[in-house]
């Protein structure tokens, strides 16, 4: 036993790398919506990429420690204190029993990450921790519910990684996009539009997908027959707007899309506050799976 | 004829036609079973749909061109049409006024009388067209003409788990609780939500479903809630 909730806070769910092999049967990728500060949490704790954290978001969560163990917190600074002391990011910490640990709000970013050593053992659904609301699967936080994880004697060791990983989430975000399904169907007008304009995030986003807000494509087709629907695809809604299809999304999709995120930007845009601006650019293929293939090569994910 | 295009940075789609019919639901089935099987160890996700199939990939052991010139290879195989049937999966289901929700407004649109209703809906051996909107939901064709309408102008918050709905030529059964915008014409006792984890696997595209209906106190007896 780790943690005992005291405040479950907004929405915090445990998650992890995702769900993988069971799309077919419509089941999401789920896990963790900011790839980036997941990684760093497990890496600076010699965990395994695939171990699970607490994904908090906005805040209002509250924690008491029951045992001793070594912690990372990461992502969005939601005022993370220890007994009521400012504690540092992206770095390991010892706790003790008896610690209370505190998000309160979001300062800079949405959602922040608790690791700890080897994982949160929450039960295993379909391969997966990740708890995905949408498809009944696994709950959100409640309180007086218990956090369990594997016992640990804390290293002195105190790894933090390089301050020039750790980003700033104020900032306005490119969006690069790979121009797939039906980005050829679109006219270079339309392209236009979507090109050359700073969305704005909507507050009516969450897990599944990102709504942008801005100026919409003219006469996009309302609907096509369903297909298959990969994690960050740009659909193009009736209004023609985009949705940036995210880990809770379904597997498949009537709307047409203008092309998928390259998956990293995912992460920064994990992050982004609602009202927050974007601007798409164009990657190619090749550029995409060697950035990501660099990602997975040094969080050891396979 | 097919065609492959980009759909991610570790996937593709392959485009086998442009309307959905029977004989394309096979030949996805045909080619999704070939490619798992040639290419398991770099698949991650396979989704097949209507007209199309999506396949994930494990990036670090293939690039994209390459993933595609072997799947064109295998899709460039001619197409057998499977010797051993698929599976039927019979579900009990009984439509009544007060669990079918809408039961009673398609009556009245479609003019006909509950058992009349109740033989057209239950005769068919329906195909598995897709499975989505929310897991194991799978998406049934085709209702016929005489039963089929629109979705809700309206959709509901919640529909119960179990609640069998028509919209247009598909039918289907919700697996979970959720919120939906199909025309509910029954209930199934049996339960196909993932609380049972055999539920998850229990319809894959290309699979058939049958009805079989039955009255309220079969319904009861097993395990129906009113």
């Amino acid at each position: 036993m780790s943690f005992k909730v005291i405040k479950p806070g907004f929405l915090s769910l445990v998650e992890d790398y995702g769900r993988f092999g069971l799309a077919q049967y419509g089941l999401s990728q789920s896990g963790v919506m900011d790839e980036h500060a997941y990684c760093w949490a497990n890496h600076l704790l010699d965990n395994h990429f695939n171990d699970a954290v607490l994904e908090i978001t906005f805040g209002g969560c509250e924690l008491k420690a029951l045992t001793n163990s070594s912690i990372v917190v990461t992502g969005a600074d939601l005022d993370f204190k220890i007994n009521g002391k400012e504690q540092l990011l992206w770095h390991v910490l010892s706790i003790k029993p008896d610690d209370v640990l505190t998000w309160s709000m979001a300062k800079n970013g949405v959602r922040s990450y608790l690791a700890i050593k080897s994982g949160f053992q929450t039960k295993e659904l379909f391969n997966s921790r990740s708890v995905n609301l949408r498809e009944h699967i696994g709950s959100k936080l409640a309180e007086g519910d218990e956090l369990l994880s594997k016992i640990d004697v804390p290293e002195a060791v105190q790894h933090a990684i390089p301050s020039h990983f750790v980003p700033d989430y104020k900032q306005d975000l490119i969006l690069r996009l790979l121009p797939s399904y039906q980005f050829d169907q679109f006219d270079s007008q339309q392209k236009q539009i979507f090109f050359n304009q700073r969305y704005t995030i909507s507050s009516a986003s969450d897990r599944t997908g990102c709504r942008l807000e801005g100026q919409g494509i003219q006469n996009v087709p309302s609907t096509m027959i369903s297909e298959g629907i990969s994690y960050g695809s740009v659909e193009i809604t009736t209004q023609g707007l985009p949705i940036i299809l995210l880990k809770d999304s379904p597997t498949i999709g009537g709307y047409p899309k203008i092309g998928t995120m390259f998956s990293l930007d995912l992460a920064d845009l994990a992050q982004r506050q609602s009202g927050s601006k974007v601007i798409f650019e164009l990657i190619n293929i090749e550029t995409a799976q060697k950035k990501r293939n660099d990602f997975n090569a040094f969080f050891a994910i396979n | 004829m097919f065609s492959i295009k980009l759909a991610g940075e570790n996937s593709i789609i392959i485009y086998f036609g442009d309307h959905a019919s029977p004989d394309l639901i096979e030949k996805i089935r045909f080619y999704r079973q070939l490619i798992t099987d040639e290419l398991g160890e770099i698949i991650i996700d396979v989704v097949p749909s209507y007209t199309t199939l999506m396949v994930s990939y494990q990036l670090d052991l293939v690039s994209h061109i390459e993933f595609c010139k072997q799947v064109e290879e295998f899709l460039n195989k001619p197409f057998k049409p499977s010797a051993s049937s698929s599976n039927l999966i019979e579900i009990p289901v009984y439509y009544g006024l007060d669990v079918g929700l809408d039961l009673e407004q398609l009556l009245i649109d479609s003019d006909l009388n509950l058992e009349q209703f109740i033989e057209i809906h239950s005769s068919p051996t329906y195909l598995v067209y897709a499975i989505g909107f929310s897991p194991a939901f799978a998406f049934l064709g085709e209702v016929d003409e005489r039963i089929r309408r629109p979705r809700l102008h309206n959709p509901r918050i919640n529909i119960p788990a179990g609640s069998v709905g028509i919209a247009d030529n598909q039918t289907a059964v919700y697996p979970i609780d959720s919120s939906g915008g199909w025309n509910i014409i029954g209930q199934t006792p049996i339960d196909l939500s993932l609380d049972n984890s055999d539920n998850l696997t229990r319809f894959t595209a290309g699979d058939h479903v049958r009805f079989l209906p039955i009255d309220k106190q079969q319904y009861l007896n097993l395990g129906g809630i009113l």
